[in-house]
């Protein structure tokens, strides 16, 4: 875990970020590779929510992200928006060797665009990505070349990951292009990454924070006097108008669509 | 894509019986006695006022000892210092003790040879009577062979062992009680007893630190005088003992013990192993959710990092799935059942996992996680009355217990606390009851940490500070104090005193009437959130908006409120290959009966409102109309052939209708009488449609509907024999020609749409439906909020509960009509459905409309029978017009055969107000079938008159008591009556 949640550095902006998506598709390790760059093969499954926090730095700007790792079973769906309420961000995940979670990571930025803060920044994640890259020692080892990640840091390593020992081969279910597709519609911020050997994980968190309105969320924290309320300005400041407006577009061409 | 689920409008409060059932942990009554039996049953149960003596050494305390097959058991007055549950097995001896004078007291002897004395102070009959229960019982028991299943059920229990073992521990015990392995053969010798994980891969724990050895030595000792499993005692020595936390060998059975679930276990003996058997190899949802967390279930644990570990928590979490298919498996009971397995068996685990899923913790699991829901808001609740000041700051900063506290209670702190200190709090949990984790957990938690707790901003430091308090659980409470004594208060044990010291005023009864005031408030907040989810997650809305489309969800909830649809059938598990990927989400789905139901919430032709007045009161009585139209509807909807229609087939479906113009309703009536989709109604069909249109306008005032029905089948069958050359050149009856159209068969292609459009446009009154009324007749409303149960609290809302019930006003209503009847006020209208016209005019037919080479091809007869339409309006007719209705068709038309008896429809009309008041079904739905059999029939009308008499006659008869005297004389004459000219 990074620093405790003593108090918040002048300098350094919050950033409340939820994570979301359908059960064992990597949520928890994905924060956890984030925050103290580990892996747990066994991760054992969310209860409700873990919070943990840790530092971004963007140019001369200190973000201190909150993150809300939540449940991924679906029954625990409706304590969600006990977590995601007054979030400036969140990471949907979901495996790219499971089709069906992409559909539940959907039905997540469906209600996260409608439910949630308006001008969230929302980041679709393909976890898992080391299972279907060509150098995985799969058997098959079927998994399309162009599948391959852009980012040059991520050694893939073969073996299966935790959470999937019932796939029967480790096979990508989920093309890129089909993900990216849909995350270019829907106005996501996308990823395919691999909380296992660390790859893409940090560019979520970096995009994201390029993307969210911090000017906003500053002058709000400025704005008031004390500490007191901080988190409940927050969310004024990012509902003011005009902040997102490639965000807003997306929102329009989505309200269309459905 | 969604479920939808009403489960929760199902919940009753438990009766103060079950609550005595629930407070004793006795399993629930075995759902195989019929309802003789379970009167029986009742009946062989009473309580009565008694003292309670054992031996020397203990006080005696005044209670209650209560006998309920097969159980029987005792309370103290205080409900906490005393109490037993004891299996009517286990018990050997009764004997009435000769004793002074108005003295009444008997004394039972258990297996083992333990004495209970108890002193009935109740009047001498009771007692008698209480005796003769018992007496009764006993034999039962005796009859059914339980008392030989005894001794070797003990057999399984370790503190039988404990109690007749000299030493306290034996040789081949490590210090913690795990098994030392056997030199010889390197496994763990046969024990009969049952044990968990523990003993092959050591409890968790230093064995010093928590004086494993002092423990089992106090627990011997009490065990020997009080009883042990199925007849443990429990005496204020008990509890204490159960505080200071339970020896590692003993924990699992004192936990089935004081849980209750040793009663499960011992009443179903090998029903576990028989549930695993049967449900061999069959999967689900729930077993693959549970695969997935296997290793993810307190994975430091040795025993979960070996095969042994992992299968035997995959048998016991799969059973209990197996066991509540509808509860399935939910994430935290796999930490649970993990937790429990270290000291019990997979069989004990099992039933415990029953218990504290079923019982202890209610709802926590289920699928929408009421009871989690519910107990939390609870929780906040009791942290406002207790501890207002953290309360009030948390408002102010705007954080939420819940994010901190929710995962507490759903996995008994086993993943939020060290496990030695969580598993202390699961001792007390058993023993003591649900109220242990508001108490200590969470009050007490808030209560130690108040002030840092005061100084937290955001849910961030809220739950940093938990955190870290519960890594401080082991410390020292009070490090720099100089009395070594205090100093070696651990901060759990600080944890614990304060939570029974200062919050014991948090009592079960409290946490029931707290859940009971916040129930309706969670219900209702799920539903709306289900109701958001179900709605949000429509493929299409249609043309709805967001609202309406959740006054269609709503009418769709009452009515599966009112009729349940029946469970999901989960799809054959070769669905389930996860290589494919898109499984089939479970979708809610209902069925016929739900969905007339459901359209009668929103179609005003789909129910019977009938208006009643006696003069106290008016009211509607609205009752679901069945016709084979809204069949008819319902698969027409069903565009996947499901045979049930889902959320989205009903918002498409009402989407279908309910925008429409004229044309589009003209088509949509059509295609929906188009059986085969081929653009033509064949001769059937066009009657059928014909009756839908009766159907539709049954209740409407005046004879103008009834008039244009009876046009509209002339017309269509005029037009429909005029232009079958044109129009049907590629049907099979190539040689039809104008003049003989009769070689069409009732069941070939007869009408297109071109020409039924044309045949409505003909006439005002479908013009007018189809333009603006159809469409209106389906109307979204806001219904009226459901009736939650028990949404109200304290004695004044039970009390309007208990008054307000369907049945009673349903008898009030019944009541007021009997009066209202008795002083000939009793007057029932039906309501129209349309309700377009009031008065009793009829528009007349447009001649204009038909062109003049359309004219020529009508027959006379059919001009005749249009003018005849229009030169007899108003004539009036008696209330019973089915005599009218019912002559037969004396001018049925040669060259149109089929429709003849229509030519009786324009007979029908004009019936005077008062006799439309009262004017009942039958007279259009008969008239109806009168058509129908007599297009069948070859126009056997007498035949048809009879049997239709008959039914009005019994129609009559069964409503005799709606009647006045007077009122059936008149009934009666008008059933002689003769119709005017």
């Amino acid at each position: 875990m990074a620093d405790s949640a003593s108090g918040t550095a002048d300098k350094s902006v919050q950033v409340k970020l939820v994570l979301l998506g359908e059960a064992a598709v990597g949520k928890s390790s994905v924060v956890l590779r984030f925050v103290s760059n580990e892996f747990q093969p066994n991760k054992e499954p969310t209860i409700g929510a873990a919070f943990l926090t840790q530092k971004c730095r963007l140019e001369d700007r200190i973000l201190r992200y909150e993150i809300w790792d939540t449940a991924g079973q679906e029954r625990f769906h409706s304590l969600a928006p006990m977590y995601y309420r007054n979030a400036q961000a969140a990471v949907v995940v979901y495996d790219v060797t499971k089709a069906s979670s992409l559909e539940k990571a959907k039905s997540w930025v469906k209600e996260l665009q409608r439910q949630a803060n308006p001008n969230i920044v929302i980041a679709l994640a393909g976890n898992k990505v080391d299972l279907v890259q060509s150098s995985a020692s799969s058997p098959s080892a079927a998994s399309p070349p162009e599948s391959e990640d852009e980012a040059d840091d991520a050694t893939a390593t073969p073996g299966e990951t935790a959470g999937s020992p019932s796939e029967p081969e480790s096979l990508r279910q989920v093309p890129r292009e089909e993900a990216q597709a849909y995350a270019t519609e829907a106005g996501l911020l996308f990823f395919e990454t691999s909380a296992k050997t660390g790859e893409g994980i940090v560019d979520i968190f970096t995009e994201i924070a390029k993307k969210i309105p911090i000017e906003h969320i500053l002058a709000a924290t400025r704005g008031t006097s004390g500490r007191p309320g901080a988190s409940g300005s927050r969310v004024e400041a990012t509902r003011q108008p005009g902040v997102n407006l490639e965000e807003d577009a997306t929102k329009g061409k989505d309200a269309c669509n459905c | 894509m969604s479920t939808i689920s009403t489960a929760l409008r199902h919940f009753k409060e438990p009766t103060k019986e079950q609550l005595t059932e629930i407070f004793f942990s006795l399993p629930p009554l075995e759902p195989t006695g019929d309802a003789s039996a379970k009167e029986s049953h009742e009946s062989s149960k009473m309580d009565i006022n008694a003292v309670l003596s054992l031996g020397e050494t203990e006080d005696s305390y005044a209670g209650k000892l209560h006998i309920m097959p097969p159980y029987l058991a005792f309370s103290s007055l205080d409900k906490k210092s005393v109490r037993f549950t004891i299996p009517l097995s286990t018990i050997r001896r009764v004997e009435r003790l000769n004793a002074r004078a108005g003295v009444y007291a008997l004394s039972m002897s258990t297996w083992h040879g333990m004495k209970i004395i108890v002193q009935l102070t109740s009047l001498r009959p009771t007692a008698d009577l209480f005796c003769s229960l018992l007496r009764d019982a006993l034999k039962v028991e005796l009859q059914r062979g339980q008392m030989k299943l005894v001794k070797n059920f003990v057999k399984t229990c370790y503190s039988e062992v404990l109690v007749s073992e000299s030493s306290t521990s034996a040789d081949n015990e490590r210090e913690d009680g795990s098994l030392i392995p056997d030199e010889k053969d390197g496994t763990t010798q046969e024990v009969t007893y049952h044990g968990g994980l523990g003993l092959k891969f050591k409890f968790p724990g230093d064995p010093k630190k928590l004086r494993e050895a002092s423990k089992i030595k106090l627990w011997t000792t009490y065990l020997r005088t009080h009883g042990r499993n199925l007849t443990l005692l429990r005496y204020p020595q008990c509890t204490r003992l159960v505080q200071v936390g339970l020896p590692n060998r003993l924990r699992g059975e004192m936990w089935e013990t004081l849980s209750g679930s040793i009663y499960l276990r011992y009443a179903n003996p090998g029903y576990y192993d028989r549930l695993l058997e049967e449900h061999k190899g069959t999967t689900s949802t729930s077993t693959e959710d549970i695969e997935k967390d296997l290793h993810r279930s307190l994975p430091e644990y040795a025993g979960y990092q070996s095969p042994e570990g992992i299968d035997a928590l995959r048998r016991v979490l799969r059973a209990y799935t197996y066991m509540n298919p509808d509860l399935g498996y939910c994430q935290a009971m796999n930490i649970l059942a993990a937790a429990i397995l270290i000291y019990m068996s997979e069989e004990q685990a099992f039933w415990l996992l029953e218990v504290l899923c079923g019982r202890l913790l209610p709802g926590y699991y289920a699928p929408s996680m009421h009871g989690t829901l519910l107990d939390q808001r609870v929780f906040e609740s009791l942290v406002q009355k207790y501890l207002p000041i953290i309360h009030d700051h948390f408002q102010a900063v705007d954080v939420q217990l819940s994010v901190a506290s929710l995962p507490w209670f759903l996995s008994l702190y086993i993943n939020s606390m060290p496990m030695v200190f969580a598993f202390r709090i699961v001792d007390c949990f058993l023993c003591m009851g649900p109220k242990v984790l508001f108490q200590v957990g969470c009050v007490a938690i808030l209560k130690i940490n108040g002030e840092q707790l005061l100084q937290i901003q955001d849910d961030g430091q809220f739950l940093n500070l938990m955190r870290d308090y519960f890594a401080s659980l082991g410390d020292s409470a009070h490090p720099h104090s100089s009395d070594p004594r205090a100093r070696a208060i651990t901060v759990f044990q600080e944890l614990l005193l304060v939570s029974f010291r200062e919050f014991s005023v948090i009592t079960e009864d409290i946490i029931l009437a707290e859940r009971r005031r916040f129930r309706g408030e969670i219900i209702h907040s799920i539903e709306s959130f289900a109701k958001r989810g179900a709605i949000r997650n429509l493929k299409t809305l249609g043309r709805f908006n967001k609202e309406q489309a959740g006054l269609v969800y709503d009418a769709l909830y009452k009515a599966m409120c009112i009729i349940p649809p029946p469970p999901t059938v989960a799809p054959p598990p070769s669905l389930f290959t996860t290589g494919e990927g898109y499984e089939e989400k479970p979708e809610t789905r209902i069925g016929l009966r739900t969905f007339k139901q459901f359209l009668s919430e929103i179609a005003t032709w789909a129910r019977d409102e009938k208006i009643v007045m006696n003069g106290f009161q008016q009211r509607i009585d609205r009752e679901v109309a069945e016709h084979e139209f809204i069949d008819r509807l319902f698969y027409f909807w069903d565009v996947g052939c499901h045979g049930a229609l889902s959320f989205q087939d009903l918002v498409s479906g009402l989407d279908g209708v309910m925008f429409n113009d004229l044309m589009e309703n003209i088509e949509w009536f059509f295609n929906l009488h188009d059986k085969n989709k081929d653009g033509y109604l064949t001769k059937d069909e066009v009657l059928t449609l014909s009756e839908s249109f009766l159907f539709i306008f049954r209740y409407e005032v005046g004879d103008a509907y009834l008039g244009a029905v009876s046009r509209f089948m002339t017309n269509a069958f005029e037009y429909g024999d005029a232009l079958l050359p044109q129009n049907n050149k590629s049907s099979d009856a190539t040689d039809s020609r104008p003049t003989s159209p009769a070689p069409i068969a009732s069941n070939q292609p007869y009408l297109n749409l071109a020409t039924f459009r044309m045949v409505v446009l003909a006439d005002e009154v479908l013009e007018s439906f189809f333009e603006t009324d159809l469409s209106e007749s389906f109307k979204l409303h806001p219904l009226p909020e459901m009736e939650l149960p028990s949404s109200n609290s304290g004695i004044l809302g039970d009390l309007w509960s208990t008054i307000a019930t369907d049945s009673n006003k349903k008898m009030f209503n019944m009541f007021t009509d009997e009066i209202g009847k008795t002083i000939g006020k009793h007057q029932v209208v039906n309501k129209p459905s349309i309700g377009r016209y009031t008065k009793l005019e009829e528009p007349k037919a447009r001649e204009s409309l038909l062109t003049p080479t359309l004219r020529k091809s009508l027959s006379k007869m059919s001009l005749s029978s249009s003018g005849r339409t229009t030169s007899a309006p108003l004539s009036s007719s008696s209330t019973l017009s089915v005599n009218t209705t019912l002559e037969p068709p004396a001018k049925s038309l040669p060259n149109v055969p089929d429709s003849g008896s229509l030519s009786a429809m324009p007979m029908l009309q004009a019936v005077n107000a008062a006799a439309l008041m009262e004017r009942t079904p039958f007279a259009i739905d008969d008239a109806k079938d009168d058509e129908d059999d007599t297009d069948d029939e070859s126009l056997d009308g007498n035949n048809n008159d009879d049997q239709v008499m008959d039914e009005v006659d019994a129609f009559l008869e069964a409503h005799d008591s709606g009647l006045t005297d007077a009122d059936k004389a008149v009934a009666n004459d008008l059933l002689h009556a003769e119709p005017l000219k």
